[in-house]
Order: C-alpha cells, then sequence, then structure tokens
C-alpha cells in the first residue's frame, strides 16, 4: 500500500485511524472532477459548494496534480478532546472508534477544528457554524461516497489493496 | 407549451452582473430577467446581445459585450455541467459576426459559488486590469505588472495573490495585441480559443477575470444527480495511472518511437463535476520557455503537432450507433476512456471498421517539437487549430507549390522544426514586422490579403487517400472551410474521412452558423443512417440529413444552455437525457419536445442576430457552407451546388424556414415565442412573404 502526503503537517501512520487516502500518481492520477467533494456535500448537505465538503479536493489548475486532504481519523482523535460538549456534539463510533458530529448539539466553538493537527485543517464549520468532518459516512450502506463516486479509482480506504490498472469495479 | 415562467430556487443561483470597465461599474441583472424562457449558457447570452447591441459594432469595439455564461447544472454535480459558454462579437469569423464559444475547467462553477449565473463585460478600461470576483464582491484592479505575462504565469500569479482557491480566466500575449485569433485560458489549459475572444478581452485592456467563491448551489434532485454520475457517459470506473510509454502512440495514425519512458501519459477531467475522463494528459513534457518542463492537456488537435503524416481516420462506431453499441464523438481515439463494446452486437464489425485518413506526410514524428508547438500556443493564447490544422499545413503545402518561394519569414519555412515554429510564432504573437502583423490576423484574413486566387485555392496534389488506397483528393493548399476557420471533420482536409451522411450534415450546421460548428455539434446517428446516406448525390435529396443536421443544432443548443458537452450529448439512445439533466437541476420538468422548443428559440434569435446586424440569408450563406463540398472527399466524391441546394431547401423547411431567403416565418417566430423578433423583422423588411411559407 502506498499513500501520498497528506498535507504539510505529518504524523506517524500508527497514530492514524482506517481514513481515505489518495493513491500514488503511478497507481492512479487523480482526474480532476471533484466528484469526491461534490458528492460529499450533496449527500450530506444536499448542495455543492466547498463550505459543506467533508473532504478537501485542491485543485491545480496549471501542472493538474492535484490533492485531496482527507481526515485521518486520529487514533487519539484531538478533535474529540477539544470539544466542550464532548459525546453529545462531538462522539466516537464504538465500532468503528471514529469520530462523529452530533450537529444538533455543535455550538459552532470550532476548537475541534482548531485542535486538528493537520494543514489544511480536515475539519470545518459549515455554513450553520456546525462542524463538519468525514465519519466515512458512516451507517451508508454503500461507505464513503466519495469512493463510491471516484471514476477514476483516486482514492480508496487506507486498508484497502490499490485498485489494478484496467479493472473495472462495479458498483 | 407548459413552460415554467418562474425562476425556480434551484439551479440557478439568481444573478448576472453587468461589469462597465470604462467606469469600473457593476450592475446587477436578475437572473429571472432570462431565465428558464432563455434556460442558461448561450440561450441567455443570445438574448442579451439580441437586447443591448446595434448593427455596425466591430469585435474590438468597448460595446461589444463579451459574456460568460453558466447553466443551470452548472456546479451542480451533474456531470459536464462545468463547461461555461462565451459569446460576444467574434474577431476570428470572417466576416465579424456573433459568435459563441465554450471552454471547461473550473470558471463557471466557481462564477456559481460566487454567487452569478453569469457575466457580461462591456467597456475599456484605462489602463491593463483584472476583475476580481469574490463571493458576490466585483473589484477592479491595475494589472500592469500582469500585462506581457504568459497563460500559466498569469494564472500562477493571480493564485498566488488571491489563493489556491482562486480561477482565472485569463489573455496572454496574442490577446493583448489583438490577434484575431488569440484564446481566453483557463483551468486544466480549457480554452475558449476559435472565435477569437482573447483579442475582445485584449482590447477591453482586460487581463483576467479572477472568481472565488464559497457559496452553496443547491440542485432539486440529489438523487437523481447521483443518477446522473453513474449513468451519463456511461463512465469507467477503473484506475488511472501514469503510463510510461515507449512510443509517442496517442491515435492509429500518431505512432512513433520515442526514448523509452519519456512519454508519460494518462487521463484527465476537463472541467467541475465531470464524470469521464476524455482529455490525454501528458506529463513532464519539454516547454517553450524556461520553465523548461510542463504537463500538458491534449483533446483533439493538439496531438497533431507531433506528428502528421496521416490525417485524422475515423471509425463508425465514433459517430454512428445501434442499440447495443453506442457511444460519444470521437470516442476511442486515444485520449478517452471508452466502455468495451457490446460483442454480441451483429454490425460490431461495420462500428469498427476503419475508415483511415489519407496520406499526407506533412511532418515526421517529433514529440518535443510537438510539446514545444502546444505549449507555445498555450501560453502565448492563441487557437491550435489555427496554427495546426491552417497556418502550418499551409505553409508545407505552399512550399512545396512554389507559392511562398518570395515569402522570406528570416528562417526556411519548415513547420516540422521546433525553432522555426518558436520564431513564426513570436513574429505572429508580437506582430512584429509585415508577416507577424498579417498572420495575427488570422489565417483566412492573412490569405485574402496575399491574394486568396494564388494563396488561397491553388490546388495541392500530394494528398492519397487511403479509403480508396492510391486515390489523388486534389484540394487546395489553405484548409480553409467556412466563415474564416478551418477543416473540422468536413470531408476534405484535415479529418477527411468521414462519409457523406456525416459531413453534409456537418456542412449544414456549418452554414447557418458563424464559426467551426463541430466542437459542439459532432454528427450523431443510427448505422441505419450513415449506411443510407453513403451516395453524396442521393444524400443530398435525403430529409434524413437535413432532420440529423436540425437534430444536432437543437442539441449544440441544449448543450451550451443546459450546460452538457459535447462528448456526453447527444445520447441517440436516451433521447431525454438532457430533460433529466434539467429537471434534476431545477425542478424544471420538460418533455423533450418542450425542450427542443425551447432550443429552437435560442437558435432561431441566433439567426434573428445575423439578419439584423449581418444580411444573413440563404444568398450569403449557401455559397459559404458550400465551397468545401466541390473537392473530392476521401472517395472522391463532390457535390454539385445545385444537389447542396436541394438539401439546403429541405433542411430549411425542417426549420420553418423561407426557403428562397432563408428567414424563419411569422409562424415559425411566433411558435417559438418570439412575436417581439417577428415584429423587428417585419420593420425590417425580412419577414418572408405569408405566400412563401412552409
Amino acid at each position: 500500500m502506498k499513500e501520498k502526503k497528506q498535507g504539510i503537517k505529518e504524523r506517524p501512520a500508527e497514530e492514524l485511524g482506517r481514513h481515505i487516502i489518495q493513491w500514488d500518481p503511478d497507481i492512479s492520477l487523480c482526474a480532476g472532477c471533484g466528484a469526491c467533494e461534490i458528492v460529499c456535500s450533496l449527500i450530506h448537505e444536499g448542495v455543492s459548494g466547498s463550505r459543506s465538503r467533508r473532504i478537501f479536493f485542491e485543485h491545480d489548475s496549471i501542472q493538474l496534480m492535484h490533492k485531496v486532504y482527507t481526515c485521518q481519523q486520529c487514533l487519539d482523535h484531538p478533535c474529540y478532546n477539544a470539544c466542550p460538549l464532548k459525546d453529545k456534539a462531538m462522539l466516537i463510533d464504538p465500532e468503528t472508534n471514529i469520530v462523529y458530529v452530533n450537529e444538533e448539539e455543535c455550538i459552532g466553538c470550532a476548537r475541534c477544528v482548531k485542535a486538528c493537527p493537520f494543514e489544511p485543517k480536515r475539519i470545518q464549520l459549515n455554513r450553520n457554524k456546525k462542524a463538519i468532518k468525514c465519519d466515512l459516512c458512516r451507517g451508508r450502506e454503500n461507505g464513503p461516497a466519495c469512493i463510491e463516486y471516484c471514476q477514476c479509482l483516486a482514492i480508496g480506504m487506507s486498508d484497502d489493496s490499490p485498485p489494478v490498472p484496467g479493472v473495472v469495479v462495479k458498483v | 407549451m407548459s413552460e415554467q415562467t418562474q425562476l425556480p430556487q434551484y439551479g440557478y443561483v439568481g444573478k448576472i452582473a453587468w461589469i462597465d470597465l470604462t467606469d469600473q461599474s457593476v450592475k446587477i441583472i436578475p437572473t429571472s430577467d432570462y431565465a428558464p424562457k432563455f434556460i442558461g449558457g448561450r440561450a441567455i447570452a443570445t438574448k442579451i446581445y439580441w437586447d443591448v447591441t446595434k448593427p455596425g459594432m466591430k469585435a474590438l469595439d468597448p460595446e461589444n459585450p463579451l459574456m460568460f455564461m453558466t447553466g443551470p447544472t452548472t456546479a451542480t454535480g451533474i456531470p459536464t455541467g462545468g463547461r461555461t459558454s462565451v459569446c460576444a462579437m467574434a474577431p476570428n469569423n470572417l466576416p465579424e459576426q456573433f459568435c459563441w464559444g465554450n471552454m471547461g475547467g473550473w470558471f463557471g462553477a466557481k462564477l456559481k459559488f460566487a454567487g452569478f449565473d453569469g457575466i457580461v463585460i462591456v467597456g475599456r478600461a484605462e489602463i491593463p486590469v483584472y476583475v476580481k470576483i469574490d463571493d458576490g464582491e466585483i473589484t477592479f484592479h491595475d494589472a500592469r505588472n500582469l500585462w506581457g505575462t504568459l497563460t500559466h504565469d498569469c494564472q500562477e500569479k493571480l493564485s498566488a495573490i488571491h489563493g489556491k482557491e482562486a480561477v482565472s480566466a485569463v489573455i496572454g500575449p496574442a490577446g493583448e495585441n489583438l490577434c484575431r485569433n488569440a484564446s481566453i485560458n483557463t483551468s486544466n489549459d480549457n480554452v475558449a480559443a476559435k472565435a477569437g475572444f482573447g483579442a475582445v478581452m485584449g482590447s477591453k485592456n482586460l487581463k483576467a477575470i479572477v472568481v472565488k467563491g464559497t457559496g452553496d448551489v443547491r440542485p432539486y434532485d440529489v438523487d437523481m444527480v447521483l443518477k446522473l454520475r453513474k449513468t451519463m457517459g456511461n463512465p469507467q470506473r477503473k484506475a488511472n495511472p501514469v503510463e510510461h510509454l515507449d512510443r509517442c502512440a496517442f491515435r492509429a495514425h500518431i505512432n512513433f518511437e520515442t526514448e523509452p519512458g519519456v512519454v508519460k501519459k494518462t487521463n484527465v477531467s476537463c472541467s467541475h463535476g465531470c464524470n469521464m475522463r476524455c482529455n490525454l494528459f501528458v506529463l513532464d513534457t519539454k516547454s517553450a520557455f524556461p520553465r523548461k518542463v510542463t504537463n500538458q492537456v491534449h483533446k483533439c488537435i493538439g496531438v497533431y503537432a507531433f506528428q502528421m503524416t496521416e490525417d485524422c481516420g475515423m471509425f463508425p462506431g465514433m459517430f454512428f450507433h445501434t442499440e447495443k453499441n453506442h457511444n460519444q464523438a470521437c470516442l476511442g481515439q486515444g485520449a478517452q476512456v471508452p466502455p468495451p463494446p457490446d460483442t454480441s452486437d451483429p454490425y460490431l464489425e461495420e462500428l469498427m471498421t476503419r475508415r483511415p485518413g489519407s496520406t499526407m506526410n506533412f511532418w515526421d514524428g517529433d514529440y518535443d517539437r510537438g510539446n514545444v508547438i502546444n505549449d507555445l500556443c498555450t501560453q502565448y493564447g492563441i487557437d491550435k487549430w489555427d496554427v495546426i490544422v491552417w497556418l502550418m499545413t499551409w505553409l508545407v503545402m505552399g512550399k512545396r507549390t512554389g507559392v511562398l518561394e518570395d515569402m522570406d519569414l528570416g528562417m526556411e519555412i519548415d513547420p516540422g522544426n521546433e525553432e522555426f515554429m518558436k520564431h513564426l510564432l513570436d513574429m505572429i504573437v508580437y506582430r512584429k514586422g509585415y508577416w507577424g502583423n498579417l498572420f495575427a490576423e488570422g489565417m483566412a484574413r492573412a490569405i485574402r490579403t496575399l491574394g486568396k486566387e494564388k494563396y488561397g485555392d491553388t490546388i495541392y496534389k500530394g494528398i492519397i487517400s487511403n479509403v480508396v488506397p492510391g486515390l489523388q483528393l486534389d484540394i487546395p493548399i489553405s484548409f480553409e472551410s467556412s466563415w474564416g476557420h478551418c477543416f473540422h471533420w468536413q470531408g476534405r482536409g484535415f479529418q477527411g474521412s468521414p462519409p457523406p451522411g456525416y459531413y453534409l450534415s456537418a456542412t449544414l450546421m456549418l452554414m447557418t452558423n458563424t464559426r467551426d460548428a463541430q466542437t459542439n455539434s459532432h454528427v450523431h446517428g443510427t448505422l441505419d443512417y450513415m449506411k443510407e446516406t453513403m451516395d453524396a448525390h442521393k444524400a443530398c435529396l435525403n430529409r434524413k440529413v437535413a432532420e440529423n443536421a436540425f437534430m444536432g443544432e437543437i442539441k449544440a443548443e441544449m448543450k451550451e444552455c443546459v450546460t452538457c458537452c459535447d462528448l456526453q450529448s447527444p445520447q441517440i439512445f436516451w433521447p431525454d437525457m438532457e430533460c433529466q439533466m434539467l429537471e434534476a437541476a431545477t425542478g424544471i420538468k420538460m418533455t423533450e419536445e418542450e425542450l427542443y422548443l425551447a432550443c429552437e428559440r435560442s437558435k432561431n434569435l441566433f439567426r434573428a442576430i445575423l439578419m439584423r446586424d449581418s444580411n444573413r440569408c440563404r444568398a450569403q450563406e449557401e455559397p459559404e457552407a458550400y465551397r468545401p463540398l466541390q473537392y473530392p472527399d476521401c472517395e472522391g466524391q463532390t457535390v454539385a451546388p445545385e444537389e447542396f441546394a436541394k438539401l439546403v431547401d429541405l433542411y430549411y423547411d425542417v426549420w420553418g424556414w423561407d426557403r428562397e431567403t432563408g428567414w424563419p416565418t411569422r409562424e415559425t417566430w411566433i411558435r417559438c415565442g418570439l412575436e417581439d423578433v417577428a415584429e423587428e423583422m417585419e420593420r425590417l423588411g425580412k419577414l418572408p412573404p405569408e405566400k412563401s411559407s412552409k
């Protein structure tokens, strides 16, 4: 398994949970459509827009070496630790250990955003001042929508095998 | 028509900005002034142009409204909705006429996220400026420090100033120096090039438009959007690795050895939200400029700078379809990722039997030379079609026929030599000397200035058909088709191998246009249609050819209004695809017939502008479109003027236009909901008498 660098700050792999990764260009180059963040915001918020995404597609207009920044699902979950309403606004799924947000309880203090150890941050406040972060589409039958709708298999799960060129994946 | 008259809250964002560079003012126009009657994109731009311009305006006048218009699907996540229409009076058309263009990239989506369905730019700034659009706020900035920069440098500088999220549409030196073939460039090397709109920006002292937007675009039906993402274009989910090749092997006819591993290629999407990756992407290529290496995007034409020993061929399945095998236009040309064919189709062999391009031997394979030429065009911001298909081939054929023997360009004329091409494009883009100024006027005007009879119409005898092996195809040294543009699937010269059912339909579409129409109107039909129209003479008497052109033009309007892409539409076995796109984006439910009528309205209004401003009529457009047909196609067939005239009769009938004049009848204007246009046409004396109505 080969993982692309996910930003200027890095943490050792053993501190990260099961998360979404971008494959190396020699495995599959991101074609730059932005479907990952479009589908993410559509499914979660019903709109398309950068304030509603939980995956952060950085478009490279010129050289087209796009980057996809994702929540690394840190095992020590600093975002959860920083939340003043932990276990109400920010919770940990007991089965997967994934941190997720209960928007009804979120007060929009942005402490979780500040606590995210990565740059760019992998949590943001949406238009309603609620924290939003990737929870791997918790409860969604087909798993993370961004992976399902990436036509060139440029992103996958960190414990996936790399996609094989030429093999068509059916959903 | 059960037409919705209120602007829905979905799909559209509700505002169009009118930006005046002269006094640096901004006026906001509600999109509801135009939509949904004029659905979006080009239709809205056409309506604005009809309303605000007057006959006599020139392309480089400050009054020329340069419009960037999105459609209701733009930024909704509906595949290919990311494309943007660009419209204005066009400097590179001959004569100058109202024209359209379109570009992919992220500009349109960002415009919507910034709160605008479109922008209209008029006036002329006193000094070079750029316009910044940032979440509803529009500001003007001094661009003197950007003037003179190449297109990539300009985009990078603007990103450095305004952030990585900023997307820009820029011009290069060609636009600044008012080269008529100058492009507008945006992200992913997408351009609006053919009409020469880069020169319009240059004439306005407008170097760039930068857009940032964090707003939302809300589609009506998310589930429908997601479904379209999986069905439109029958996309393949498979890995997209960077391949390291030992050959430059991009098409059947572009195939030669290179240093091992030098060619690194894969595919990329052209625009925001597309579910395909149609564009060829080559990495670490030789640059014409100090950056030394660069990554390049190639669509259709750029690869011909690598090699042109053989013309671009085709196989029927690219354009003609069966129920079991129906793809997008040009699919399988090497850049795209086609689905595997259905081998149970008894017609598969016919669909896949190649009609090879003719032998031309214009320039041999040279990967670095090709990349340098493409880089020159991209960075200078100049139309690759005008350069590669027309200028370069003309130089080769002109030299071989002796026509150019008195032409001193300062170096030996040799388009196969990258140093010569660097020298020549530098002359053109910076308008150096007589020749630089001449070619900066675009090929059509340059050849007329030199003398078309000798420099345009001299016959070249070196093209040999491979469809009828050994047949010599005598065509002019200038690959000119109509309206100042060059051949593009016209059955002659470049991309000269499609059968009559294709090129006759394409010629009709070109006839009522103002530019090369094949960028948004690739011909589609059934395999039966193709087989029924293989004889050019009989095809001119076949109404199905006229109906095919009509369908192609209507679908082109849809692509530019809804918006959609020419490589995903039309799907002839999914005729209401665009209706579903529109409904998913806006909630507007239209039947196929209703959407057709909306697009007829847009096309007829386009025609009204041409009639009002450019004296468009049958006497003008029929001979203009006919010209290429007098030369042999790849099977040696020609079409006589009287044969083409019969086809034009049928075509006008389909549109509801008067056979004698080519003008829409009152009935047609009223049917399209354009009663006011009918009144104006009557005032201008351009309403056909009732008895002439067909």
